[in-house]
């Protein structure tokens, strides 16, 4: 498994040393409270309304069981013994001391982990794809060149006050896990007739109020040659970007507000002086360094006439919690952090370290973090998924809810953020109460619900079967429902039902939904597809009629 | 449109006064600017592409970094030092502390701070990293890992 060298960790530590001095001298009175606000967040640190948020990055979602067990460690020591994996690939803590920060942060940079770039208008942590490596029929593990990228744009001199935020994903396999059409800038693996690799490149999408589906801005950019690329691109951002108009300043609004074709020249021009560089040129050597620091390492395994365990619940289990992998003789296993009547993504520390030991015993010490907010064992032996099971289920975390619809995506909403316009936990909750009925539960099939408390789209609403978002009308709670929003074929925003709904009436509302979709579909018809061929007029009458 | 800084001189490295032209008054008057040594004063959302014929004449150039959060002088200082390889002072003016090795990375070589902080080392913000993992105009005593 990759991890860090000496030089990173060294760097790490360099950047928690200064932020140290940075945030004594803002309690000092001696940095301002606008600077020091720019200056946190690009060390990952909120300052939320009940307390202080501190996000960590744990990049292309890899996590080892040292680095699990020091985020449980972190947990215990420096907040209220649990933390939050989010859909992009952090893990937030909502209960931090700002005095406490710099230590928390020495303690993960001993392990390779840190918060940098993690908020910000900076280039964010860069998402990959949890199942990249393992996944039958990927064009390339994108994960060496991710972190090429974000080597390349760690403390960027020039890219490090950008308009806004900037948020990427690499995708290497043909399915995309990553919505890179909702990022800021996409990155999609592919092959040129020649057989030669290299990105077709997608600007400007994103979420939020004016949610965008990001355009193709260029087909093929040549492997060696991505970092001048990048650069050319966040050098248009950088110089021309909006700054004036806080609603603007995402990279979207620029393509938007040129034209895709338009902003592809700008690029275009500005790479011409970059691309032929000697030193831009992506270096080669280090990534087939990366390539073997990130190859599995496991070896096909031959399990004879292997027969796996005949029982019900196992079954049931499986079905929606075990994948196919790559290598002969191994499973990718799923492990639900949504328990009922708990919030989507928390963990214990006590659930952190017990896993970390499952992690050890079965799955070669590595885990993944994915957008659904669980945990994944990518190396078990298919031989021993029976016994991982019963481990599992003895620690409560054998939920077989995992791909239906009780298991709900939400962002933090009004129980923890200041930002938030209408509650988003307590509503998964009620989800889940009234869909408790397992066989339904599988009838009903794997249904996305996804909730966001407020326009920011945390909780990634648009691009869900189901999603809501949360309103504030009147000093009331409402939450507006889109249908049919999607990514893994191609990318769709969801579209609006109609009127907002009462808070106290939505899930109800959801209960209408399910129930058209079911008199409705056909065969093995999943959501989006059943309402491709019947529309949203059903939808609609059964809801408000 | 573009605001005129607010700055319209500076002391040059050798302690000499120059007086600034904007951006447009330079490009307007290349010649008399010349002869008179005067520099060019960049705000933020100035064209520094206007300054590239006569770059090489100019004797000073300084960035305005009037906003802490406004990140495009260092577009311009890259431009300027890196692509265009200018080998005059670059000046920040308004300059800040937490900023200030992003913004000789970026090929300023001079600043003037907009603000002084008293509790604060001055070398721990322009030598605060040892490491970097990107090509820039100057990476002047970091170890480069790319
Ligand atoms: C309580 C803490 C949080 C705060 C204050 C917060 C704040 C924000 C804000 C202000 C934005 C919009 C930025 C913009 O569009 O310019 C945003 C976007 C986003 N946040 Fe959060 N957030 C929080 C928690 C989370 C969590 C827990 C997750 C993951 C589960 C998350 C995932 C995202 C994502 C994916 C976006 C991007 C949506 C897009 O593409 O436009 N955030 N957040
Ligand atoms: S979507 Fe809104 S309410 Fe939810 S976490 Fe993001 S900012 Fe907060």
């Amino acid at each position: 498994m990759y991890q860090y060298n000496a030089d990173d960790t060294a760097f790490l530590v360099e950047r928690v040393d200064q932020f140290e001095k940075q945030l004594k001298r803002y309690l000092a009175g001696d940095l301002d409270a606008l600077k020091f606000r720019s200056l946190r967040l690009r060390n990952g640190l909120y300052m939320e309304l009940h307390a202080h948020m501190l996000r960590v990055a744990i990049p292309y979602g890899i996590l080892n069981t040292e680095q699990l067990r020091a985020l449980a460690d972190v947990a215990d020591k420096y907040d209220r013994g649990f933390g939050h994996f989010t859909t992009r690939q952090n893990i937030q803590y909502n209960w931090i001391e700002l005095p406490e920060i710099a230590n928390l942060l020495r303690d993960l940079s001993a392990v390779g982990l840190h918060a940098i770039q993690t908020s910000g208008k900076a280039m964010r942590n860069i998402t990959a794809d949890p199942f990249s490596g393992l996944t039958e029929d990927e064009v390339e593990d994108a994960r060496p060149y991710c972190e090429l990228v974000r080597r390349w744009f760690n403390i960027h001199p020039e890219f490090s006050w950008l308009p806004s935020k900037f948020k990427m994903a690499i995708n290497g396999a043909k399915l995309d896990e990553t919505a890179l059409q909702i990022h800021d800038l996409g990155l999609k693996i592919v092959k040129n007739d020649a057989g030669e690799l290299g990105f077709a490149s997608y600007v400007g999408g994103g979420l939020g109020a004016a949610p965008m589906v990001g355009p193709e801005i260029h087909p093929f950019v040549p492997v060696e040659d991505i970092l001048s690329y990048l650069e050319s691109v966040l050098r248009i951002y950088n110089l021309k970007g909006r700054r004036d108009n806080l609603k603007r300043l995402r990279i979207k609004f620029l393509v938007r507000e040129h034209g895709a074709a338009e902003f592809a020249k700008m690029v275009d021009e500005d790479w011409q002086h970059g691309k032929d560089d000697p030193e831009l040129k992506l270096n080669m050597e280090e990534l087939a360094k990366l390539k073997q620091d990130f190859a599995l390492p496991v070896k096909p395994l031959d399990l004879g006439d292997f027969k796996d365990t005949l029982d019900i619940n196992y079954s049931i289990w499986k079905t929606n919690n075990v994948r196919a992998h790559k290598i002969a003789g191994y499973s990718v296993v799923n492990i639900s952090l949504t328990q009922l009547g708990t919030a989507p993504g928390d963990a214990t520390s006590g659930q952190m370290r017990m896993i970390a030991d499952l992690a050890d015993k079965y799955s070669n010490s590595e885990l993944r973090t994915t957008k659904r907010q669980n945990l994944v064992f990518p190396y078990v032996r298919k031989d021993q998924v029976h016994a991982l099971w019963q481990d599992l289920d003895k620690s409560d975390l054998a939920s077989p809810h995992h791909g239906t619809l009780a298991h709900v995506v939400a962002c933090p909403g009004a129980d923890y953020c200041d930002l938030a316009k209408a509650v988003s936990i307590p509503i998964a909750q009620q989800v889940q109460q009234r869909f408790d009925d397992m066989d339904k539960l599988y009838d009903i099939g794997p249904i996305n619900i996804n909730i966001s408390g407020c326009e920011n789209s945390c909780g990634h609403h648009h691009i869900a079967d189901i999603g809501l978002l949360g309103l504030k009308k009147n000093e009331q709670e409402f939450y507006q429902i889109t249908l049919a929003g999607e990514t893994l074929q191609e990318t769709i925003i969801g579209r609006k039902l109609g009127r907002s709904i009462a808070g106290a009436e939505v899930v109800d509302a959801i209960e209408d939904i399910v129930n058209i979709y079911l008199e409705n579909r056909e065969e093995g018809e999943n959501f989006v597809d059943a309402f491709k061929r019947i529309g949203i007029a059903p939808f609609k009458e059964k809801v408000y009629g | 449109m573009v605001e005129d800084s607010e700055i319209i001189s500076v002391v040059n490295e050798q302690g000499k006064v120059i007086e600034l032209l904007s951006v447009n008054e330079w490009v307007a008057n290349v010649d008399s600017g010349v002869k008179s040594g005067k520099g060019v004063v960049v705000t933020p959302a100035d064209d520094v592409g206007l300054l590239q014929e006569s770059l090489h004449k100019i004797p000073l150039i300084a960035l305005d970094f009037v906003s802490f959060d406004d990140g495009r002088g260092y577009s311009q200082a890259t431009l300027i030092r890196k692509r265009w390889s200018y080998s005059g002072e670059i000046r920040g003016i308004n300059a800040h502390l937490d900023q200030l090795q992003f913004m000789l990375r970026s090929g300023v070589n001079t600043y003037d701070l907009q603000e002084q902080y008293q509790g604060s080392n001055e070398h721990d913000y322009t030598h605060g990293f040892s490491i970097c993992y990107q090509v820039a105009a100057n990476n002047a005593d970091m170890k480069e890992k790319f």
